[in-house]
């Protein structure tokens, strides 16, 4: 299905109109050499639709800020199967985009083929795991986000079961998972944790059964790794807390505290629009190319947020530890637990 | 399981059963008809919308549920419009419509609320209780405190089953799907017969889409329909184009999905793409035996130009 939304999406929406209208002013404007050269031209792929206030609605946020920031004429496309990853990134790179943001791992094959059909387009994967001299992958260190938010669920549950809903598990998001158990278990080793994978980032029913799967074994904090259907599992949860339960669930790779107030403890947010943002500032020094980019706590990218309506439940206890564990993470004293998938990278990094 | 981990599950099942019941049940009327009416993913997704954006306009779940059936049924009359009225060929035009009617959802939605998306609070078809049955244990719960669209889905399947094997207008229907030569012969309007068949299709899987909206996930979200319509036409052939039959067979599938989340969440320790082919393996087993008799209805798929 996700095929067939793909295809839809990538002709129907703005992108296509976005390219079209680059591709007019680009013709008009042929002559005037400073005007086209004091910008460039950045493009963002997703295989999901970025109305799903996460994952793709933070890159999505990130390609507008290159252009109000940077002064980057922009355009987005929805891409689903693999056939469609090459063709979109041929049409950018043809038509004289400078930079392409290939929101998530399963574009790194085909940027790599692009890549060696393009040389002066530089490719940019998040999560990606293949290095060439214009395709980089930008790594979130998600799993620094993602074991804070372990030890605020190991403070928070009371029945000693927490529960992780995934979507696909693709390295980076069995990455995180990994890391939440761990940081749960940094709190307290007897605490059991659940995972389901549902198959589907955007499938709102399974997401919401694997969640009340969860929540009737006993799990009282849900940590989510999913795009637009984390909305049921906030919807699940609240259902046990509407009929008097106590229950939370964490919001996952955008700061989601906002989007269900009453039942999100807090997030591991990826600050995706700045990470793109100082990417794109690299790129114009003239410094991407041939190595990964890590973006963690330590630039301020990754972190895990309390949600302030809720933040008053939390035991100053859990507070503190948790800001301590931030800072020794910062700091490069605590090793979190990761799934390498990125070439090249070894477990010491 | 234990006794409270069984109901659990069986009420999983049926909330997830009931949408593809839905959609399967119009379907099946539709198939019937001799028309296949791919694009009822299409219909599913409009009628989320449909059903959300109906149920805030209108402060209320219900008028949302109508709403949803309409938008399911304005994106089955553009199949409709193609398939029945040119002739085009069904697979291909609801192929399209699929695929445009998961496109145009998205772009609306995120005209009407923003790119980047957020949970809408809707008001939601909460649950009722049906006093005495829902008190039969272990399956009283499952079935009989459900949303009202599940009852609905209760008593369509028999309603749909005696107007489609007891009355006259099913079996002018049939006939235009098994023998459309021999209907239009006996005066049978073919091309009516089949359009009002698969507005009958649009609007259940209309009604199927706000059921997820409204009932089950409480919001919407872009591509939530994730399939089902494409689950409703398999769940059609194992259900041997009967209403009744349908029904079950749509249970089944929900008890198929449901039991995969729970055997993750009971923690085995195998790779969960091995749980999530447990409904598809389920479907090949059923298809190759229990089914193995059934056929479609001899003019499925075959347009019809009217020789008068």
């Amino acid at each position: 299905m996700h095929l067939i939304s793909g295809l839809l999406n990538s002709r129907h929406s703005r992108p296509v109109v976005a390219v079209l209208v680059a591709l007019v002013a680009g013709s008009a404007c042929g002559g005037e050499s400073a005007e086209t050269e004091s910008t460039f031209r950045a493009a963002l792929l997703t295989s999901g639709p970025v109305s799903d206030a996460g994952w793709y609605a933070g890159a999505y946020d990130g390609l507008l800020l290159l252009e109000d920031s940077l002064g980057a004429s922009v355009s987005h496309q929805q891409t689903a199967t693999p056939a469609e990853f090459d063709e979109a990134f041929i049409a950018y790179a043809s038509s004289g985009y400078d930079i392409i943001f290939a929101h998530g791992n399963e574009y790194q094959d085909a940027a790599i083929r692009a890549g060696e059909q393009f040389p002066d387009v530089t490719i940019i994967v998040s999560g990606g795991g293949r290095v060439s001299a214009n395709v980089v992958p930008l790594i979130f260190r998600l799993e620094e986000g993602s074991y804070l938010a372990g030890m605020a669920a190991a403070y928070m549950t009371e029945s000693k079961v927490v529960g992780m809903v995934g979507g696909v598990a693709i390295p980076p998001a069995q990455g995180t998972f990994v890391a939440f158990e761990a940081g749960v278990h940094a709190v307290d080793p007897e605490i059991e944790v659940l995972e389901v994978f549902t198959g589907d980032w955007n499938d709102v029913a399974a997401a919401k059964e694997a969640t009340v799967a969860q929540l009737s074994r006993g799990a009282d904090v849900i940590i989510h790794n999913l795009d637009a259907a984390s909305f049921a599992v906030f919807q699940a949860v609240r259902e046990v807390v509407d009929d008097g339960a106590v229950a939370y669930a964490v919001g996952m790779n955008s700061d989601q505290n906002a989007v269900a107030p009453d039942v999100i403890l807090g997030s591991a947010v990826i600050r995706i629009a700045d990470a793109f943002l100082a990417t794109a500032q690299l790129w114009q020094d003239g410094r991407v190319g041939g190595a990964p980019i890590y973006a963690s706590t330590e630039q301020g990218v990754i972190d895990f947020v309390f949600n302030p309506a809720l933040v008053d439940r939390v035991p100053a206890e859990a507070v503190d530890h948790i800001a301590r564990t931030k800072q020794a993470i910062r700091a490069g004293e605590i090793e979190i637990p990761r799934v390498i998938f990125v070439e090249g990278e070894d477990e010491g990094r | 399981m234990s006794q409270v981990e069984l109901t659990l599950f069986l009420e999983s099942a049926v909330r997830l059963g009931i949408p593809l019941a839905l959609a399967a049940m119009g379907e099946t009327i539709t198939e019937r008809s001799g028309v296949i009416n791919i694009g009822l993913e299409g219909s599913i997704i409009a009628g989320a919308l449909g059903g959300a954006l109906g149920a805030l306009a209108f402060e209320g779940a219900g008028l949302g549920v109508m709403s949803g059936a309409m938008a399911g049924m304005l994106v089955g009359l553009v199949f409709a419009a193609f398939a029945i009225g040119l002739g085009a060929d069904q697979i291909i035009t609801g192929t399209a419509v699929t695929i445009g009617g998961l496109g145009m959802t998205g772009a609306i939605y995120q005209a009407r609320f923003g790119a980047t998306g957020t949970e809408l609070s809707l008001p939601t078809l909460a649950p009722v209780a049906i006093p005495v049955l829902s008190e039969i244990p272990l399956v009283g719960s499952a079935l009989f405190a459900q949303a009202p669209t599940a009852y609905f889905a209760y008593l369509m399947a028999p309603i749909a089953w005696y107007l489609l094997f007891k009355t006259a207008w099913g079996l002018e229907l049939r006939a235009t799907g098994e023998a459309p030569a021999a209907a239009e012969a006996a005066g049978v309007r073919v091309r009516l017969v089949r359009l009002v068949a698969t507005l009958f299709g649009g609007a259940m899987a209309g009604i199927a889409g706000a059921h997820l909206a409204l009932a089950h996930a409480g919001t919407f979200a872009e591509n939530m329909s994730a399939g089902k319509g494409f689950i409703a036409i398999a769940v059609v052939v194992l259900g041997r184009w009967n209403p009744i039959l349908v029904l079950f067979a749509a249970l089944f599938f929900g008890a198929a999905s449901a039991l995969q989340f729970f055997l993750q969440a009971l923690a085995f320790a195998l790779a969960y793409q091995i749980f999530l082919a447990i409904p598809n393996m389920q479907t090949l087993a059923a298809l190759a035996g229990w089914v193995g008799k059934s056929r479609a209805p001899a003019a499925l798929a075959l347009p019809w130009e009217p020789h008068r």
